[in-house]
C-alpha cells in the first residue's frame, strides 16, 4: 500500500514504482496498481493505492522491490508505504533494508505489533513497514481480442480494461492494460532470443506463416493479467471478456503456449459458463 | 477453563497491598483455587490473594479486576502477555517491568506506572498500558520498549530516563518530563514542562503519530480528536545531556 497526502501523489509514486514492469522476460518483474484505497481503508487514514509485484522466483523479489521503492516511493513527497499482506507468514525485509538511507538517524516504532521505520528526509519523515508479505501468485493470465480492424480491437480492449480495473488481487501490468505485441516462446530465426513476435496472430503475416487468425480478422490485442490467486484472475477475465464483446470483435481466444506456461490453465468457456 | 478471570475486591486493604502475582500470563495456567492461594503482601505481611479478592473463572489470559484498587500496588508487574482490564483507579507500580500484553485502566494510576523496580536498569520492555485518567509521578521511567498512554495529566518525571518506546500524554505532564531520555518518543497534546536540554528541530506532521493515534482509536476505543491525528507537532530532540536520540512531539494545532 502506498498512501499520500492526496490521491494524486499516491498515484504518482505508484506509477513510477510499477513503471517498466510489464513482463518478467524483459523487466525481471511484473507490477501494477491493484486498486485505489479510500482513506478509511489505509493504516494512516490517508488515500492510497495498492500495488502488486510479481517475479519468477522468491529470490528476485527483494532486489526488485527494494531498489524500486527506494528510488520511487521514498523520493515522492508525502508518501508512506505499508504492507498489504500482513497475515502472510513469508516476510520480505523491505523497510528494514531501506532504513539505512537514514544514515543512523532512522528510528523504529512498534505499533500494534507491527514495526515501522521512520526515515528522516528533507521533507520530513518517510514511514515504511519493516517487512512486507510475500506469497505465491499467478502470472500470465491472458486473452486475445481478434477484431475486424484496429479501431474495434482497441475499443474492445479499452472496455475490457475498464471492467477489470480496481479489482482486488489482480493487476494488468502492460501499458493501459493492453499488449499489442504478444510474443511466442523463442525464435524461428535468432536462437539467442527468448521471445519473439507471435506471428501466428500477426495479421500482416497471415500469408507467410502458419496463421491462427480466422478470416476477417485484421487486428489483435492481448490483455495480460497477474494476480494473487486463480479465482481472482478468473473473475477478472470473466468481466473483461464480457465487456470486450463489442461490434467488430470476431473472436476471443487465449495464448495457450502448449499448456507449458504454468500450472494454472484458464479455459475461457469454463470461465464464462 | 473460562474466557475471563474476574477478581473482585471483597475486602478493602487497610495498608498497601502488593499484588504483583496478578499477571494474566501467570494466571492463565491456574485454577480458581490456585489463584486465590497466590501470595500478596499486605502492609509488609504475607497474605493470600483470596483474603482480599473474590475469584471467578480460571485458566484464562484475559483478567478483569474490579473495586477500589488505590491501595493495590504492582498489578501486572513483569507480565509478558494477555490482557488486564482494571475497572477503577490503581495504586503505584502498575505494570512494573511489563514485558508484553495489554493493561487497560479505567481510572487513574499511581506513581511509577510502567516504570522500573528499585535499582533496575530498565522499566517496561514491551506491551501496552492505557490509563484512562491521571497518572502519578515517574510514569514510564526507564522504559525500554512499549507504549504508555495517559488520557489525563501525568505527574512529574514522566518518561524519566526512557531508553526507547512511546509515551502518549493527552493531558499535561509535570516538570522533568523526558529528562535523561535516550531514545523514544513522548507525544503530548497538552502543556508539558520540557527540560532545557531538549532542542527545537521543526514543526511537522509526524506520520507515525497519525498511525499510532488511529491504532489507539481502533484498539482501545479512545476518543482521539481528529485534530490530533492530522495535526502539526513541534519536534524537540533530546535529552541532549544524554544520547539525544529521543523526541518530544508537542501538538500545536492543525
Amino acid at each position: 500500500m502506498i498512501t499520500a497526502r492526496t490521491p494524486a501523489w499516491a498515484r504518482a509514486a505508484a506509477l513510477k514504482l510499477t513503471g517498466f514492469a510489464t513482463s518478467v522476460i524483459g523487466c525481471k518483474c511484473e507490477a501494477g496498481i491493484e486498486c485505489e484505497l479510500a482513506a478509511r481503508d489505509t493504516p494512516d487514514g490517508r488515500p492510497g493505492l495498492s500495488v502488486l509485484f510479481l517475479t519468477m522466483d522468491k529470490a528476485s523479489l527483494p532486489e526488485q522491490l527494494i531498489v524500486r521503492l527506494g528510488q520511487t516511493v521514498l523520493t515522492c513527497p508525502t508518501t508512506a508505504c505499508f504492507d498489504g499482506l500482513p497475515e502472510v507468514p513469508d516476510r520480505l525485509a523491505v523497510g528494514k533494508a531501506l532504513r539505512v538511507f537514514g544514515d543512523g538517524f532512522q528510528a523504529s516504532k512498534l505499533i500494534g505489533g507491527t514495526r515501522y521505520w521512520r526515515i528522516p528526509v528533507m521533507e520530513g519523515e518517510f514511514l515504511i513497514g519493516e517487512t512486507f508479505g510475500m506469497q505465491k501468485g499467478v502470472g500470465g493470465g491472458n486473452f486475445l481480442i481478434l477484431a475486424a480492424d484496429a479501431d474495434a480491437a482497441l475499443a474492445a480492449a479499452e472496455a475490457a480494461v475498464a471492467a477489470m480495473t480496481n479489482r482486488p488481487g489482480v493487476i494488468l501490468p502492460f501499458p493501459g492494460g493492453v499488449v499489442r505485441s504478444g510474443s511466442k516462446v523463442g525464435s524461428r530465426r535468432y536462437k539467442s532470443l527468448v521471445a519473439t513476435t507471435n506471428d501466428a496472430f500477426a495479421p500482416t503475416l497471415r500469408a507467410v506463416t502458419t496463421s491462427e487468425l480466422p478470416d476477417g480478422v485484421n487486428s489483435v490485442l492481448e490483455i495480460v493479467l497477474d494476480g494473487t490467486d486463480a479465482p481472482s484472475i478468473e473473475a477478472a477475465m470473466r468481466a473483461g471478456i464480457r465487456a470486450a464483446c463489442l461490434p467488430g470483435v470476431q473472436a476471443i481466444t487465449a495464448g495457450n503456449y502448449g499448456g507449458k506456461l504454468g500450472p494454472h490453465h484458464f479455459h475461457l468457456h469454463k470461465i464464462l459458463a | 477453563m473460562s474466557a475471563t478471570i474476574t477478581l473482585s475486591l471483597a475486602t478493602r486493604p487497610e495498608h498497601s497491598l502488593v499484588a504483583d502475582c496478578i499477571a494474566p500470563d501467570r494466571l492463565a495456567g491456574l485454577t480458581g483455587e490456585e489463584i486465590a492461594a497466590l501470595p500478596v503482601l499486605h502492609g509488609g505481611r504475607v497474605a493470600t490473594l483470596g483474603d482480599f479478592f473474590q475469584v471467578r473463572g480460571e485458566r484464562a489470559s484475559d483478567v478483569r479486576i474490579e473495586g477500589d484498587l488505590t491501595q493495590v500496588e504492582a498489578l501486572g508487574a513483569r507480565m509478558a502477555g494477555g490482557a488486564l482490564t482494571i475497572e477503577g483507579s490503581v495504586g503505584r507500580d502498575l505494570g512494573l517491568g511489563l514485558a508484553g500484553g495489554r493493561i487497560d485502566v479505567r481510572g487513574a494510576a499511581g506513581d511509577n506506572a510502567g516504570g522500573a523496580g528499585p535499582g533496575a536498569a530498565r522499566g517496561m520492555t514491551g506491551g501496552e498500558i492505557v490509563i484512562r485518567g491521571n497518572a502519578g509521578a515517574e510514569t514510564g521511567t526507564r522504559m525500554r520498549r512499549g507504549l504508555v498512554v495517559v488520557t489525563g495529566v501525568a505527574g512529574e518525571g514522566t518518561g524519566k530516563g526512557m531508553i526507547a518506546g512511546t509515551l502518549v500524554l493527552c493531558g499535561g505532564a509535570g516538570p522533568g518530563t523526558g529528562r535523561f531520555l535516550k531514545r523514544g518518543s513522548i507525544v503530548a497534546f497538552g502543556d508539558i514542562e520540557r527540560p532545557a536540554t531538549f532542542r527545537y528541530a521543526c514543526t511537522y506532521r509526524p506520520p507515525h503519530v497519525a498511525l499510532l493515534l488511529r491504532y489507539l482509536r481502533t484498539r482501545y476505543g479512545l476518543d482521539v480528536p481528529e485534530r490530533h491525528v492530522t495535526g502539526r507537532y513541534e519536534r524537540y530532540s533530546g535529552d541532549l545531556a544524554e544520547l539525544g536520540k529521543g523526541e518530544i512531539l508537542r501538538w500545536v494545532g492543525q
